[in-house]
């Protein structure tokens, strides 16, 4: 495969060069230590080392509110759709990848929810490699999804061994010869996981919901939610409708869900089908490792460890996991 | 099939059932006839302006004039906003959603079907199905019990299905109104009772069902000791469906979604699924 070399010292101007491109997001260190995805267009530097960041760019794709349709007496229901820029999405982990290639799974397709398409084809993905710290599970959790980027860097000593996987990531590198030249170099084999390396998909037999430890776990668990709301994969989505102040027009709004709350499985006259924590848990955990409806059969967890780093108990998973392979033996 | 898009409907029809149930006639001409064609079991995704979109079972017959029947009862944010809605208003509508009642299987078949509540609404849009070509099906009989007689949705409609002698009708409440006379058809028991001494041909029999998820149990243990095979008890269940369109993720049941591959299961199909029968 044809790879290019970028080295440390032109990495200010590649980006530089990227933005004529439109917008760039990228990982950055906040004054408060923690990594957030942020806008780095005015030159800022990114933090292309930082392990994991606070929210995963799943909310670039699929935002945390967004307006999706207005009503009016003449029209009723219009679908809007904002003009969105283009943007590039810089140094995304290959968990990060894999993350939108099961979002685009779930929401694009043959009928894509116009909401998600038309933020999807105004971005460009430019994964880098990465070392997987403790709470990473990258490498344990097979997955048949893929780390499909524009472009991938691979870091490498004094520089990156570029790849590139798409006409838009051609477009983009053409126009970075001076920066980068053309060398033959080996792709680094531990950034090939998740890359078109086909892992044993090792799909969780049935969960035993029996094990005493499911209620262990969830009598610790604060029911905060944070678990789901870090997770690249987690996509659930309540959808509000709000009546305008002058009586006859309204507004249809779609918010980030989780099932880690009461409310997630709440119909009319108050009937919750997943009372207790436990249930829910449950019923997470089941999402992340066999999936529903059609992804049945596609585990949607990445290993990007966010889950086990931000939980505000430290709870671990990984426990269960075990366990559960244990009995299904 | 508009799976995003709701589209206009009109309330032309509205009917008070009971104090809080209301019989919704919608006409889908022009945006949206596709609406008005659909399996009984099937809902569809109604939307109100200002208020929200709540799944709703068919009630009624698929049309060729575009209007369709909606059974509400009024206990939740739209349901209880709806109404108050008037002749001529506006409705979003998006679907037909999800699998219904498997009615091919159904041919010469004896057909059995139950309802508590609320349920016969989707059992009554199935009902009319197998009326529409009444002879094509063996002995077709009702079951359905309610709280009370007051309760007791489209009885005079069943009523006359019964004497026109086309169906088969088993009725219970669960207790009389003070001073209320006890009709001779209508026994005063919970659903279940009404399938002691019940006989059926268990290998040429399918059942439908449909009620409150708390008395699925007992419903099934009947059946089943009536000889039913589980792949022939077809049940319908409720979930928060609310994108109807298997993504917003709140309506999974086990490993199933119930806007996809339900809301009609058959038993058998539910076998080993927890949470799936209550």
């Amino acid at each position: 495969m044809l790879t290019r070399f970028i080295s440390d010292q032109n990495l200010p101007d590649f980006m530089q060069k990227l933005r004529k491109f439109g917008g760039i997001e990228g990982p950055l260190r906040g004054e408060d230590g923690g990594v957030r995805f942020g806008n780095l267009s005015d030159g800022t530097t990114p933090d292309i080392h930082a392990i994991r960041t606070l929210l995963p760019a799943k909310k670039y794709l699929f935002a945390p509110e967004e307006r999706l349709f207005n009503y009016t007496l003449q029209e009723g229901y219009k679908i809007l759709l904002e003009d969105i820029s283009p943007v590039t999405l810089f140094a995304l982990h290959p968990c990060e990848l894999a993350g939108i290639n099961y979002l685009d799974r779930l929401l694009g397709g043959d009928a894509p929810d116009p909401h998600y398409a038309a933020r999807r084809s105004q971005i460009t993905l430019i994964g880098i490699s990465c070392l997987p710290d403790e709470f990473c599970s990258c490498h344990i959790s097979p997955s048949p999804l893929q780390a499909l980027s524009d472009i991938f860097m691979n870091i490498v000593e004094g520089g990156f061994v570029v790849t590139v996987y798409s006409s838009r990531g051609k477009e983009i590198m053409e126009d970075m010869k001076d920066l980068a030249e053309e060398r033959e170099l080996p792709v680094p084999q531990d950034a090939r996981r998740f890359f078109g390396v086909s892992l044993p998909l090792n799909v969780m037999s049935e969960i035993d919901t029996g094990l005493p430890e499911w209620q262990k776990l969830a009598d610790r668990c604060l029911g905060c939610g944070a678990c789901s709301l870090c997770c690249p994969t987690c996509a659930c989505f309540n959808i509000l409708e709000f009546a305008g102040l002058d009586g006859v027009s309204s507004e249809r709004i779609r918010y980030w869900d989780n099932c880690l709350f009461k409310s997630h499985s709440m119909v009319a006259g108050g009937a919750v089908f997943n009372k207790g924590r436990a249930e829910r848990f449950i019923y997470r955990y089941r999402h992340k490792q066999r999936g529903f409806g059609p992804l049945r059969g596609v585990p949607s967890c990445v290993g990007c460890g966010r889950c086990r780093a931000f939980c505000p108990i430290g709870l671990d998973l990984r426990v269960l996991t075990e366990l559960l392979e244990r009995s299904a033996v | 099939m508009n799976n995003i898009q709701p589209l206009r409907g009109e309330i032309s029809i509205i009917t008070r059932m009971t104090a809080d149930t209301t019989l919704f006639t919608l006409s889908t001409k022009p945006e949206y006839e596709v609406a008005s064609s659909f399996l009984p079991g099937q809902f569809l995704e109604l939307s109100l302006p200002g208020v929200g979109e709540i799944p709703v079972s068919y009630c009624g017959f698929p049309s060729n004039n575009g209007t369709i029947e909606l059974c509400i009862r009024h206990i939740g944010h739209v349901t209880n906003a709806i109404k108050s809605s008037a002749k001529g208003d506006y409705v979003g509508l998006r679907g037909p959603f999800g699998r219904g009642f498997p009615i091919d299987t159904y041919g010469g078949m004896d057909m059995l079907l139950v309802a508590g509540g609320l349920g016969i609404a989707p059992i009554r849009s199935l009902l009319l199905n197998l009326l529409f070509v009444r002879k094509r099906y063996g002995r077709i009989r009702v079951v359905y019990a309610a709280r009370a007689s007051r309760l007791l949705l489209f009885l005079d409609e069943l009523l006359d299905f019964k004497k026109n002698g086309i169906i088969e009708l088993l009725l219970a409440v669960d207790s009389l109104a003070v001073g209320e006379k006890k009709n001779p058809d209508c026994r005063i028991a919970l659903l279940p009772a009404l399938f002691e001494e019940m006989k059926i041909e268990p290998e040429k029999t399918f059942t439908a069902v449909c009620g409150p998820s708390v008395v699925y149990p007992r419903i099934i243990t009947s059946l089943q000791n009536l000889g039913v095979s589980d792949d022939r008890i077809h049940i319908s269940l409720e979930r928060r469906m609310k994108c109807g369109i298997g993504r917003c993720g709140h309506c999974a049941i086990g490993e199933y979604l119930c806007c996809l591959d339900g809301p009609v299961f058959s038993v058998a199909e539910l076998s080993g699924v927890e949470g799936g029968i209550a």
